[in-house]
């Protein structure tokens, strides 16, 4: 309390000696000259506000991420673009002046938080086939809605090189064991998996490898050493899963008969090499190819009735802002539980988890858990388990999810906090 | 007698005492065997296969045990482990022909195809097929384990099984799957109704199964099936008519099929109108209102009222008004029908409505009006007067709503007055119908329509009742005509601005886009602020229909940044949402 209040007379005190105040006198003193951002529930538009952020910082503006401060709020200058960019969006802003921000300085200094410059807009891509509706992935959708520009690639781009151009990747459900998420046997016919299966061999064919799965597996090491190069990647749903079941299979068969032609190797769960995988290890493998799960990485396998594990809540774990900028970062929200929702990988079992591997949000009590992030070589990769956190029960066909009808979606803030992690100024990052 | 009674409670005691004592040998026994199942359920796997195992050493020929042993070794990739409890199971077995033990000649056939042995399996399989000689279910197992990995081989399982349970239609079904798997369609239709000929519960499967059948061969799919001719083929064919677009043949075949009984009759005709639920094109309702009248052919009078009755508005709704007149004519003269005619002269009013006839509309309520309950009598002379109005006919319209003191008659009386250019009198009819009156959008069109005229200091103007009678009649142009030519004579706050407005919202709907625009957009001066936010944003909507987004997108923002406070706002920011390609389109 007296360090508080020992900081806010100092700050106000540098503020009357700066030579604008002293120019300009008590008027100045009362103008507005920063906007907070809150992202508690005074926020009318909790998506949008990650939006207003990021197009400041491609102006060329600069932010601060205030970790912990009324949910993980924003500071910005008062400037007349982002006022209007704001009311556009119906996002709230609440106009400060220098005194009331050197009070928030002194709060956040005494207490749990840290305040993180964000200087630059990190260029995103998404991993999608090149007609794939925007609407079925989560992260399309968060980006879409928040206003936030980003490119897309997909396997060409990525075995040619593609990806230096970018600072973030998102996957999503995407299969990269190249089994197509196994739907080839259930949904025999369907037009949109037999448009999946032709457009997905024809690519193989285009780069000159055997098989889908192989193409795959190849598309998998390109991204690990993007990440390894100091890439930021964040997957959702099966793309978490079966990108390290890609990684840790080379030079076994995982596939089933359908994808390469080839019957999947009975014993191929002891012949997995783990070390090359970025987050789990020692999974067994699921051998049945009408099942659409891969392994027990998932602990919650909705599709395979015997062991469907019904949903929960997950809670996110809260780190210390000033020693793991990071993770709080990544953990940023108004809402510490979260109705848990499905996807074909819905959690990470805490049994196939590596050790070293950051646990950002887990179900207490249960064997598995939700959100996890961790490092490989110079960039980092986190992973969120489920499909869409606004549908947690997604089907085959379902509407794509209206975020409008969502602006305050504490899951869907997890995927955006995910976009401007890259954006904080490097020397913060102390993990 | 007590001494009786305390026997008893003696003999009573002794038996629960018996009871419990001969119980808990059973419940130790039964110990390991829920300890293993809940260690299942917990997803501990290694130690539930333990758990089965310790099962099985005691009662070799547990199923249960068996079956759970072989779900907890899928997840671990052992399934083959399984053999050496299968192997002790059917040697313990007592009676190697018991039917209990089909579950462990399958389970046993399942492991042999995950370790890869098709010898093994073979002879497994075929030892069941000498216990169980007339039997389907070992060569189903034995075909769908080799299913995944051996097509052919599962094909000549079925085949030799068929032929040596000597039936044309065992494991038809199986056959006709594995032919889909192939895409040999005609193949798996001859399967498939062989199938449903042995067990007619497989129609819905062999209709969903063949219904994504590609449309080339469609046609020599339903010629096979009429070569065929049986009424299991019929049948199939009329569903799969209808899952492929031509419900009324598909009916037609279906009716072809009729005649085998009312009550099979029935629940064929039953299941096509259920087909054709929610399909909601005019051919399938049309289908579904000659299935719904053969039915009521064949069903009792009361319900063949109410389906006859059912039939006429599908018949309407998919245009033959002719049928759905027919219908409800017969039903509304038959003086013993009771509330089902009473109902059906209550369709018959609306249809004439419908059909611009009020005339003869309201003489058919004249008629039936004994019949109908008063709230709906009155709902329906509602509906004439409406009948009337759109035919010009005010004073007819008036009549017949003359002596309705409820809230929607004076919310009709209103409009009548509007039309006749009594704005004043239209306000006061309005405000005396309170807002709830009529439908959720009546209510919202009246509200709207009373905002407009509440910026109008007139109490009179019968060019603008003419000119919203021409719009309510649907001649949009004299209205919008109308509209802005009593504009021009308003000043732009005392209502000129809002009547570009509506006039604009009528050219939009008949994307009359350039007119639409230059009114829009002279209604939204400043002068007129919350005019001018609507017109905006209709303007916004406009111009996205347009596919002209960057220009929505600047009216749209100049709404959000010029009127922060107004209504519309939350509407306009969606909007550009929209305009900006963020809203999914469903």
């Amino acid at each position: 309390m007296r360090r508080r209040e020992f900081i806010r007379r100092s700050g106000a005190a540098l503020l009357a000696a700066s030579p604008v105040t002293r120019v300009m006198g008590p008027h100045l003193r009362r103008r507005a000259s920063w906007f907070l951002v809150p992202m508690d529930d005074a926020q009318s538009d909790h998506l949008k506000a990650y939006g207003v952020t990021y197009r400041l910082l491609q102006r060329g503006g600069r932010a601060e991420w205030l970790l912990n401060y009324r949910h993980g709020s924003f500071l910005m200058p008062a400037d007349a673009a982002t006022r209007r960019d704001a009311a556009l969006a119906g996002v709230t802003v609440e106009p400060m002046d220098d005194g009331r921000v050197t009070e928030i300085r002194g709060e956040i200094a005494a207490s749990n938080m840290d305040a993180i410059p964000l200087e630059k807009a990190p260029k995103v891509a998404v991993y999608a086939p090149p007609n794939a509706a925007p609407w079925d992935d989560a992260v399309t959708m968060a980006l879409q809605y928040a206003g936030i520009e980003f490119g897309k690639v997909w396997d060409e781009e990525v075995l040619r090189q593609g990806l230096a151009d970018y600072d973030w990747l998102h996957l999503h459900h995407e299969d990269f064991t190249g089994q197509y998420s196994k739907f080839f046997l259930n949904y025999a016919g369907a037009p949109w998996l037999m448009e999946m299966v032709d457009r997905n061999q024809r690519m193989a064919r285009k780069l000159g490898f055997p098989s889908v799965p192989a193409e795959k597996r190849a598309v998998a090491q390109a991204i690990a050493a993007y990440v390894e190069r100091g890439g930021f990647l964040f997957a959702m749903c099966t793309a978490t899963e079966t990108l390290d079941l890609a990684l840790a299979s080379d030079g076994v068969d995982i596939a089933a008969v359908y994808a390469d032609e080839s019957p999947m190797d009975p014993n191929a769960s002891n012949k997995m090499d783990w070390s090359r995988a970025l987050a789990f290890r020692d999974a067994r493998l699921e051998l049945r190819p009408t099942v659409s799960q891969f392994s027990d990485i998932d602990g919650h396998q909705v599709n395979a009735p015997e062991r469907r594990q019904p949903l929960g809540s997950f809670t996110l774990f809260n780190f210390s802002a000033k020693i793991d900028p990071v993770p709080a970062m990544l953990v940023q929200n108004h809402r510490a539980v979260i109705p848990d929702f499905y996807g074909l990988t819905t959690s990470f079992t805490r049994r196939t988890l590596k050790p070293g591997v950051t646990v950002l949000a887990e179900e207490p009590g249960a064997p598995w858990v939700k959100y996890i992030h961790g490092e490989r070589g110079q960039g980092t990769w986190t992973f969120l388990g489920g499909h869409d956190p606004e549908d947690p029960q997604h089907q085959i066909g379902d509407p794509p999810t209206d975020l409008s009808l969502h602006p305050h979606s504490p899951g869907y803030r997890l995927i955006l906090n995910n976009v401007l992690f890259p954006a904080a100024k490097k020397k913060e990052l102390k993990t | 007698m007590r001494r009786r009674g305390v026997a008893r409670l003696a003999a009573l005691s002794i038996a629960v005492c018996g009871a419990s004592v001969g119980a808990s040998p059973g419940l130790a026994q039964q110990d390991p065997l829920t300890r293993a199942f809940d260690l299942e359920r917990r997803g501990d796997y290694v130690a539930a296969v333990d758990a089965y195992r310790a099962v099985l050493a005691r009662r070799p020929s547990e199923v249960s045990a068996i079956l759970g042993l072989e779900r907890s070794l899928v997840p671990l990739n052992r399934l083959p482990e399984i053999i050496p409890a299968v192997r002790a199971a059917l040697a313990a077995a007592p009676v190697p022909a018991a039917p209990s033990l089909a579950p462990v000649y399958a389970a046993g056939i399942r492991a042999w195809a995950a370790a890869g042995e098709p010898d093994s399996l073979r002879r497994l399989a075929e030892r069941w097929v000498q216990v169980s000689p007339r039997d389907e279910l070992p060569y189903r197992e034995w075909g769908a384990a080799l299913l995944p990995h051996d097509r052919p081989g599962a094909k000549q399982v079925y085949l030799l099984g068929r032929e040596r349970l000597a039936r044309p239609e065992a494991l038809a079904a199986e056959l006709a799957q594995l032919a889909l798997l192939e895409e040999d369609y005609p193949t798996a239709l001859r399967e498939w109704v062989a199938a449903i000929r042995k067990l007619p519960g497989y129609q819905p499967s062999a209709v969903g199964a063949l219904q994504g059948a590609p449309s080339r061969i469609r046609p020599e799919l339903l010629r096979l099936l009429e070569r065929d001719g049986s009424r299991e083929a019929r049948r199939l064919a009329a569903e799969l008519s209808v899952r492929w677009g031509d419900a009324v043949g598909g009916f037609r075949l279906l009716r072809s099929t009729l005649g085998t009984g009312p009550s099979e009759d029935r629940e064929a005709l039953h299941r096509f109108i259920e087909s054709l639920r929610g399909v909601g094109t005019r051919e399938a309702m049309r289908a579904q209102a000659m299935a719904l009248e053969a039915l009521a052919e064949r069903s009792p009078e009361a319900q063949a009222s109410r389906q006859r009755v059912e039939a006429a508005h599908l018949y309407s709704e998919s245009g033959d008004r002719d049928a759905a007149r027919r219908m409800l004519a017969g039903v509304a003269d038959d003086r013993a029908g009771g509330s089902g005619a009473a109902s059906a002269a209550a369709a018959l009013v609306s249809l004439l409505l419908e059909e611009g006839k009020p005339e003869e509309a309201e003489r058919r309520l004249a008629a039936a009006a004994g019949t109908i309950p008063a709230d709906e009598r009155d709902a329906l002379a509602r509906r004439i007067a409406r009948g009337w109005i759109r035919q010009g006919r005010l004073d007819r319209a008036a009549q017949a709503v003359a002596r309705d003191s409820s809230v929607d008659g004076l919310a009709l009386q209103g409009r009548i007055r509007l039309y006749r250019g009594d704005l004043a009198g239209a306000r006061r009819q309005w405000q005396a119908a309170g807002p709830f009156a009529g439908s959720r959008e009546e209510a919202t069109e009246r509200a709207m329509l009373l905002a407009t005229l509440q910026t109008i200091e007139a109490d009179s103007l019968p060019e603008l009742g003419e000119a919203l009678l021409a719009a309510e009649r649907g001649d949009t142009a004299a209205a919008v005509a109308g509209l802005e030519r009593v504009a021009g004579e308003l000043d732009p706050v005392a209502g000129g601005a809002e009547l570009r407005l509506m006039a604009g919202r009528m050219e939009a709907a008949r994307r009359r886009n350039v007119d639409a625009e230059r009114l829009l957009r002279s209604a939204a001066i400043e002068r007129a602020p919350a005019t001018a936010a609507a017109a905006e944003l209709e303007l916004g909507r406009l111009l996205i229909s347009l596919d002209r987004r960057e220009e929505a997108v600047e009216v749209l923002e100049h709404l959000v940044l010029e009127h922060p406070q107004s209504a519309l706002v939350p509407q306009a920011r969606r909007l550009l949402d929209v305009a900006r390609g963020a809203v999914p389109r469903t």
